[in-house]
This record gives C-alpha cells, sequence and structure tokens, in this order.
C-alpha cells in the first residue's frame, strides 16, 4: 500500500510529465470552392492529470481536434505523441463526451453505461457491479432499467458521464458536453465532474465556446485563432477550488475570464 | 351549470360515445344500401344487397367453404410475406457491411424495383405452376424488394453519431453493425412491415385469380364470373378484416419489440 508521502511525491511527478503532445496538426476540408485549411500547425501539451480547456472562436475547429485525437479523422500533417510514443490517434483510450449525451435510445440505463466495456468484452458481472456503483455514487440507482428517454437533460448527461468513467479512459474528450442544459443544472454537473476527475485522477481536454466554464473548471486554458488555427497562447488558471462555484467566487476569476474574452477579441469594457 | 344539450356532446366525445357514432354510421350505410335494393334503385344483380351478404355468410361459414378460402389466402400471404420479408431485409442490411455488394446490386435492385411486380405474375405462374408455391413466390417478389429498399435506406439513416462514438470506443465494424445500425434500423424496418403485410395479400389474391382451386381470390374471381354479387361482397369483406388483422398485429410486435420508444402520440393536437 503506498504512502501518504509516496501518493504526494507521484502527483508532484506527473504534474510535470506530459502525457500527450498534439505536434504540427494541419488539417484541411474540401468544399465546393477548393480545401479549406482549418487546421495549420496545432501544437500544445497535456500534462498528467491536467485539465485542459480549449477555447477559440466558433468555427475555429475545436471539434476536428477531438476528432483526430479520437481517431474518427485523420490529419494531414502533424503527430500525436502519447507518453513518449507517436501514434496516429487514441481510439479505444479515450472517452469521448458530447453536446449530444449520445445515449443509445433502445438500451437500458444500465446496458448503456456498460457499453464501453461491453465493446471490449470486459461486461462481466464485475463490470455490471462496478457499474451498479458508479449509478448510485451518481444519484442515479433506481434507474438501471430506465431508457434514456424517460430521464431529464442532467440525469441523460451524468449516463454520458458514467459510461465514459466506467470505460477507465487515459484522456477524457469532452466537447461542449453540458450546453444544451440549463444554468443550474449546468453548474451542478461541473461539480461532479471536477469531483470525479480528481476521485479518478483523471486526464481531461475540455471544448467550449463558454470562457467562464473554461476558467471555472481548469487548470490550464487554450486559446485558438480563428481559422486557419494555430495556438494563440496558453494559459494557467491559478485558482485554488474545491467546486467550480468557489472557483467563479475566487478573487482572481475576473482577471483571467477578462483576459480570456481579450484574447479573443471579445469587447467587455469598451463599448464595441 | 351544464346544460343537457353540453351533457350529450360531452358523452359522445368520450371512447365509447365516438365508437357509438361510428357504429352508428355504418349501420345507417347499410340500411340505406338495403333500402335502395328494395325499393329498386340499387340493382341486386350488379351490386348485392345487405341481406343477400349476410346470407350467403352464414352458409359459407355453414360449409365451412368461408374458413378453408380465407386460411388459404391467409397462409400464401403470410408465408410469402415472412420468406420475402427475411430475404430483403437480410440483402438490405448486408448492402451497408458491404460498399461493394451495395455498387454491383445497385443497378439489379433499381430495374426490380421500377417493375410493378404483379407484371411477372403470369411467368410466376408458368414457372411455379398453379399451387401454393406460385402464390408465394410471388408475394415474396412483391415484398422483398420492398423491404430491401427499406433496411436498406434504414441503414443508411443510423444515427452518424452514435457509429463515432462507438468507433471512437475502439468498437469493430461488427461490433457497429450489430450495435448500432441493426438496431436502429429495426423500426423502420418493422413499419415497413404494414405496407408489406397489405402487398401479401395483393399478391396472394391475384395470384389466385390467375389460376387456383381455392383461396378469398379463387371464390372473388369465380363468384363475380357468375354475376353472384353477394358472394364477392363476402370475400372482399373477410379480405379487408385480414388486412385489418395483420396490420394490427404489426401494431401489437411494434409495441413489444420497442418498449424504449415512448408514444410520441398520434393523436393530432388539438387545432
Amino acid at each position: 500500500m503506498p504512502t501518504p508521502h509516496h501518493i504526494g511525491l507521484n502527483i508532484k511527478m506527473s504534474d510535470k510529465s506530459i502525457q500527450l503532445s498534439i505536434s504540427g496538426i494541419h488539417k484541411s476540408f474540401n468544399s465546393k470552392s477548393g480545401p479549406v485549411e482549418v487546421l495549420s500547425g496545432l501544437t500544445f501539451d497535456v500534462h498528467e492529470q491536467d485539465f485542459v480547456s480549449i477555447i477559440g472562436p466558433s468555427g475555429c475547429g475545436k471539434s476536428t481536434i477531438f476528432n483526430i485525437i479520437a481517431g474518427l479523422l485523420e490529419a494531414d500533417q502533424g503527430s500525436l505523441i502519447y507518453r513518449g510514443e507517436k501514434t496516429s490517434s487514441l481510439r479505444g483510450r479515450i472517452g469521448y463526451m458530447m453536446q449530444k449525451d449520445l445515449l443509445f435510445p433502445w438500451k437500458t440505463v444500465l446496458e448503456n453505461v456498460l457499453l464501453g466495456l461491453k465493446v471490449r468484452g470486459e461486461d462481466g458481472p464485475n463490470a455490471v457491479d462496478m457499474a451498479r456503483e458508479y449509478l448510485s455514487t451518481f444519484g442515479l440507482s433506481g434507474f438501471e432499467k430506465s431508457y434514456p428517454q424517460t430521464l431529464s437533460g442532467g440525469m441523460r448527461q451524468r449516463v454520458a458521464l458514467i459510461r465514459t468513467l466506467l470505460m477507465d479512459p487515459d484522456i477524457l474528450l469532452l466537447d461542449e458536453p453540458f450546453s444544451a442544459l440549463d444554468y443550474q443544472t449546468r453548474l451542478y454537473l461541473e461539480s461532479v465532474l471536477l469531483e470525479a476527475v480528481a476521485t479518478f485522477k483523471k486526464t481531461v481536454i475540455l471544448v467550449t465556446h463558454d470562457i467562464d466554464e473554461a476558467v471555472a473548471l481548469s487548470k490550464r486554458v487554450v486559446a485558438l485563432s480563428g481559422r486557419p488555427t494555430t495556438v494563440k497562447n496558453v494559459h494557467q488558471i491559478d485558482i485554488e477550488r474545491s467546486t467550480p462555484i468557489d472557483a467563479r467566487a475566487h478573487k482572481n476569476f475576473s482577471e483571467y475570464f477578462n483576459l480570456l474574452c481579450s484574447e479573443l477579441d471579445i469587447q467587455t469594457r469598451k463599448d464595441a | 351549470m351544464k346544460t343537457k344539450k353540453s351533457l350529450v356532446t360531452d358523452w359522445l366525445n368520450t371512447g365509447s360515445g365516438k365508437s357509438l357514432i361510428q357504429i352508428m354510421s355504418v349501420m345507417i350505410f347499410f340500411a340505406v344500401w338495403q333500402l335502395g335494393a328494395e325499393l329498386g334503385f340499387v340493382s341486386e344483380f350488379l351490386i348485392g344487397t345487405p341481406e343477400g351478404i349476410w346470407k350467403r355468410f352464414v352458409v359459407s361459414i355453414l360449409d365451412f367453404s368461408l374458413f378453408i378460402d380465407t386460411g388459404y389466402t391467409l397462409w400464401e400471404a403470410l408465408l410469402g410475406f415472412v420468406i420475402g420479408t427475411i430475404i430483403g431485409t437480410a440483402i438490405g442490411l448486408y448492402l451497408w457491411y458491404s460498399k461493394w455488394a451495395a455498387q454491383i446490386t445497385e443497378p439489379f435492385i433499381v430495374a426490380l424495383n421500377s417493375v410493378p411486380k404483379i407484371a411477372l405474375a403470369p411467368i410466376i405462374l408458368l414457372w411455379f405452376g398453379t399451387g401454393l408455391g406460385a402464390k408465394v413466390v410471388l408475394v415474396v417478389s412483391m415484398t422483398a424488394i420492398i423491404a430491401l429498399i427499406a433496411a436498406h435506406q434504414a441503414t443508411k439513416d443510423a444515427d452518424k453519431d452514435l457509429q463515432s462514438l462507438l468507433f471512437s470506443m475502439g468498437g469493430t465494424k461488427h461490433q457497429i453493425f450489430f450495435e448500432v445500425i441493426i438496431p436502429s434500423s429495426m423500426p423502420a424496418i418493422i413499419s415497413n412491415f404494414r405496407i408489406n403485410v397489405g402487398f401479401g395479400l395483393v399478391g396472394a389474391v391475384v395470384g389466385e385469380f390467375i389460376s387456383s382451386k381455392a383461396g378469398l381470390g379463387h371464390m372473388i374471381y369465380n363468384a363475380s364470373s357468375l354475376y353472384e354479387l353477394n358472394s364477392v361482397w363476402v370475400g372482399l369483406f373477410m379480405l379487408m378484416i385480414v388486412g385489418f388483422l395483420l396490420y394490427h398485429a404489426i401494431d401489437a410486435l411494434e409495441n413489444f419489440m420497442f418498449p424504449w420508444r415512448i408514444d410520441s402520440g398520434r393523436t393530432q393536437i388539438r387545432m
């Protein structure tokens, strides 16, 4: 059993080391008027147990990056380096969550959360027990046999989060997962997420258009330029937080908020 | 306070009230028909009468011929429908799996779909004789292509995001096929059964028209060549009943197979 000293040491070490390097990624799409370059040499690092938010103007290809990492798209150029090894994608090792909860309507809640393990052929009795435990931790016990359509939006997104966590992915890719929810549900799910990430020691990359959310949740924020997209800046967010609400009340919160707004050329103080 | 009149209209808006209105309207229709025949406005010879139809109905039930004919037609239609649907659906689903097969078969599918299948009836009877086999083949030819097209289209309409999600989890093509494509295609496939079961009856009846020894189509064809209009009506009403029952059997099958579908409501919005 590791002593507290060991745990502390591990965290300190892993804080420094790089888990995923996204290096010089180029991607163009064909349109009627010829190829459009979306990503133009995108480069940034993700640390072990990092929480990185990616913000940028709309249409800058935030989801494209995710699709490349997840193996749904191939980059034209550039590489992904995972823990020192070059890889074409992290397919099967990431947990992908989108704005749509993407629950399978014909599967019950329990079947839905077990989906990732089923794909790997690991959905035995142990997995079922674990799934039930997660469901009860996230306040969903009693809904195991319900179909997704009978649940509220917030509950469905929690089911999607459990499905993602159960797979024990190396990195969580969250593509605006809360943007379709009302503000209250969203604050609640943000704190559920932060807690889960801390408990399970996961790395998160969050794509969001919401600067407020990015500052409240992230350790670091990657700001992107407009198309063709490159990284404009990477900001360290030094806010001690236990919940996203705490973070929003922190004295440095508005400073970071304004900094990122100006980064995205959003006028906050002067009249436009 | 409610007036007497509004109480009546309220009751007519309930389930049993609506049924009463519908039963009444059908009864009035038959009464007018019967009266018209008795007064000489409606030709009994060319159109028949409700009374004559009823008598004919009772006779054919008592001598069991109605059961035999109905059973014959129902069996041809169902057997052909089941075989045609299974073959068509299986090929339609497989065409998702193999783009190559889809490309090769496309011209044949387009060609077969363009021909009214009923036009094939004479050759099918030529090839398969006058018995049960020929009618079943005719029904298969009518239903298989429709099931194929419905299934293939349903696979194309399957949710792309669910496929992407499963792929990002490391899912294989095989897993995507069985976990996403087939389950998400099933509602459209089953819903198409409604159309196809109707075609099953069309095929069986037309096959019987051309050549047969029993069946409702046989009964209708023979009776009409003998100007026994009442018998024709008995056959038609039986076909109506069979079609109605099959349609509702598919409704029941749908409710049984898709418990996850919440009723989005068939009732119209209030306007």
